[in-house]
């Protein structure tokens, strides 16, 4: 028998209580191409914002430009570590668990076992002058100059996207001949912008060969994304990360639809050497099944240092430390202060996504991580009438975990018809004439239409009751 | 057959009842909300119970019962909360106001906004998430003629048309017009589920709408530019519905102005009852 309960975890994520798996594989953010990651704090009105990019070109070449609400000041604008990053990544990243069945002709010898396993703990980021000159020319302004890091920083204000397209490319900034498109509307937004090249001298200075994550802070009303200049030169997709930070809870997407990324599926043992492209399959099945404009949830937890509850089921790595939340701009984290942790991942294009990403925080402390469960069968003799019992229920399991894996990600399982078929040489010929039918039964996931049936059914029995009831009233009227 | 044709045409509310809990389900089944039938039941259920608390207290007929019901499913819809003691204050306001906040016989708050509004800013730990429905083209459709034929059987299209061209017509003059974006953008803006649902079951409540059709129409025109404003300037998100509660509490003064029939629910079986 199985010793663990994997559905209605989702609901349960409040109380869960321990459970013996514990963490093996992860599908990092690595896995997706043309991808950034964000960290993006709200606390009031504050909004911190730090950048992460794969550029991969010559350095020289790097150019980023972000429209920002207001005219940063030097003490605003920061250079911060990767590894943030990595550790935020590796501990809210999709994971994968392992759960091992019991034998059940063995129960007593288990119970053992199970002890150890649970102690085995989890374990598991020279041209100022010039710039300046044309920039009157151009409608532009250049509101302010800092280096950081490594970093050469502009502050710029525009009355016309034009002039504004021409300043920046005149300048070395590779942004896209279209891009005037999109400026136009942030310009007349009064929205401000964050432009950055890499100061070649500092970056040899500062002995790091790649390109640290800046770091920005501002008092906006806006709490948002600004993903269309991002897309003024592509057409394909991109991938964004979102590790988000407030002090109360959830953060969600107010123009496209937050979902929950498919979680707490069963799937067969194979997938453990296969993860990455697993959950990479997973994530865009579900990214077209959603119609290509949703923002995915894919983690979200209470994170408050003193926070006494389960940290994660089960942990992908060792939990970040105060010191990194407030390095990822949660400062308030370090004082011990409520801390709630949202993973957003988005795949966007232009087609799909018109608008400019819009977020709120909420109160919603409902914990989430996605997660994709291994069991493994019990070990030793199963030649007990028990025994036999669950290998038939081996067999159908396996099938299941089939297709739930065909589900999730549109891999063929006929070649592996032989991970289900393999229980059945374990079984005796008297259990074999026993099964009912050779070939599996019919998946049924999770979540399926039980509740909106309910719904429909309870409606019409109201409107059967007040049928009467009005009818009723009606011959007394 | 007849009898049920018959039964939908005596109370729009039965459409309504029918519709919301379409709207439900496909929220659930197609759009992957929380599937907590928990919280539904504790919505709904204190919606019935305080309702039939009033209604032994009052004497009242028991038909106005579906109002709640209407009122819980609304809700259902648009409230949400981790913990289900604020779901019930939430309900619990919304039909206790009915009953309580009046003037010159009317309620006078939108029961199901006030409800919301009490659980969001009075607990600060319930939240409206407008990006629940997304803007798909077919739900469009489907919110849109459902609440046209809810709308035309209460006989107040007139606010949701005011409403909802006031409101489109400001945000194309600031997206498209000024800012610039491409007309998509607003369209996208416009296709969002929860704005439609709010212009089609929210505000169209004939028991809260001013009675005479101009005031009507200029109280429509009202929220939609509170709205619109909220939104622009204060980058706040749901705007319609703070805008509905605020606009609100000036219904009783329009009414005295501008004097109207009050509405009835139900299709009297004789012009006299």
């Amino acid at each position: 028998m199985r010793h663990f309960l994997i559905p209605a975890l989702a609901l349960l994520a409040h109380q869960a209580s321990a459970f013996c798996g514990f963490y093996i594989a992860k599908a990092d953010a690595t896995l997706f191409n043309d991808r950034s990651e964000i960290i993006l704090v709200r606390d009031g009105q504050r909004t911190i914002l730090t950048m992460s990019n794969d550029f991969k070109g010559d350095v020289k070449d790097f150019a980023l430009v972000v429209p920002v609400p207001t005219i940063l000041q030097r003490d605003d604008i920061k250079v911060v570590e990767r590894r943030v990053f990595d550790a935020l990544d590796a501990y809210s990243a999709p994971r994968l668990v392992e759960y091992y069945d019991e034998n059940p002709c063995q129960r007593w010898k288990y119970a053992e076992m199970l002890d150890s396993d649970a102690n085995e703990a989890p374990s598991a980021t020279s041209t100022m002058k010039r710039e300046a000159k044309s920039a009157k020319g151009k409608g532009v302004t250049i509101e302010a100059r800092y280096t950081v890091g490594e970093y050469d920083i502009l502050i710029l204000s525009a009355t016309e996207s034009m002039g504004l397209k021409d300043w920046l490319i005149e300048n070395g900034y590779r942004i896209p001949q279209t891009a005037h498109e999109v400026l136009d509307p942030y310009i007349k937004s009064n929205l401000k912008f964050f432009v950055v090249k890499v100061n070649l001298q500092q970056l040899s200075a500062s002995g790091f060969n790649t390109l640290r994550p800046i770091q920005i802070r501002f008092e906006s009303h806006k709490f948002m994304l600004p993903i269309r200049l991002g897309m003024a030169n592509s057409n394909g997709s991109q991938d964004m990360i979102v590790h988000a930070f407030t002090r109360t809870g959830r953060v969600e997407c107010v123009n496209y639809r937050t979902v929950k990324v498919p979680t707490d599926r069963n799937i067969p043992l194979f997938v453990k050497e296969r993860f990455g492209p697993f959950y990479k399959d997973l994530f865009a099945r579900a990214h077209r099944r959603e119609g290509r404009n949703t923002v995915f949830l894919e983690y979200a937890w209470n994170v408050t240092p003193s926070f006494n509850g389960m940290k994660c089921d089960p942990c992908v790595g060792p939990p970040p430390m105060p010191r990194e939340f407030a390095q990822a701009g949660a400062d308030w984290s370090q004082q011990g202060a409520p801390t709630f942790y949202t993973r957003l991942h988005v795949r966007y294009a232009r087609d799909q996504f018109p608008q400019d990403l819009v977020f709120q925080v909420t109160p919603n402390t409902e914990h989430f991580q996605a997660r994709y469960v291994l069991t493994h069968p019990a070990q030793g003799e199963l030649t007990c009438s028990e025994g036999q019992d669950y290998l038939e229920e081996l067999y159908y399991r396996r099938h299941r975990e089939l297709e739930e894996l065909n589900a999730l990600t549109g891999w063929n399982v006929e070649k592996h018809r032989d991970y289900a078929n393999e229980v059945k040489g374990r079984m005796n010929p008297e259990q074999l004439r026993k099964m009912e039918t050779p070939l599996g039964i019919p998946f049924k996931g999770p979540g399926g239409p039980g509740a909106p049936l309910m719904i429909a059914i309870a409606a019409g029995v109201a409107l059967l009751l007040l049928n009467l009831f009005s009818r009723r009233q009606l011959q007394v009227a | 057959m007849r009898s049920l044709i018959a039964f939908f045409q005596r109370d729009a509310r039965h459409f309504q009842i029918i519709f919301l809990a379409g709207f439900l389900a496909y929220g659930i089944a197609v759009l992957q909300w929380d599937a907590e039938w928990q919280r539904y039941l504790i919505l709904f259920g204190t919606c019935l119970a305080v309702q039939a608390l009033f209604i032994s207290w009052k004497k009242l007929p028991w038909h106005s019962i579906k109002s709640a019901m209407v009122t819980g499913l609304g809700m259902s819809l648009l409230l949400k909360a981790d913990s289900m003691w604020v779901l019930a204050l939430g309900a619990a306001v919304a039909i206790a106001s009915k009953f309580l906040i009046r003037i010159d016989g009317k309620h006078v708050f939108n029961p199901g906004n006030l409800g919301i509004a009490a659980a969001v800013l009075l607990t600060g730990q319930a939240w409206v998430s407008p990006g629940q429905w997304g803007s798909g083209a077919a739900l469009v459709f489907l919110v849109g003629a459902a609440g046209c034929m809810v709308v035309l059987r209460v006989g107040r299209i007139d606010t949701s048309l005011a409403f909802l061209g006031a409101f489109a017509a400001l945000d194309f003059a600031r997206q498209v017009l000024y800012l610039g974006w491409e007309p998509e953008v607003w369209l996208h803006r416009m296709s969002n589920g929860s704005l439609l649902l709010f212009t089609f079951f929210m505000i169209t409540d004939p028991m809260t709408t001013p009675k005479a059709q101009g005031a009507r129409i200029g109280w429509s025109i009202a929220i939609a530019v509170l709205a619109f404003v909220l939104g622009w300037k204060y980058w706040v998100n749901a705007t319609p519905i703070w805008a509905l509660l605020i606009v609100s509490s000036i219904t009783p003064v329009l009414d005295r102005i501008w004097k109207g029939q009050s509405f009835r629910w139900l299709v009297p079986a004789n012009p006299t009852a």
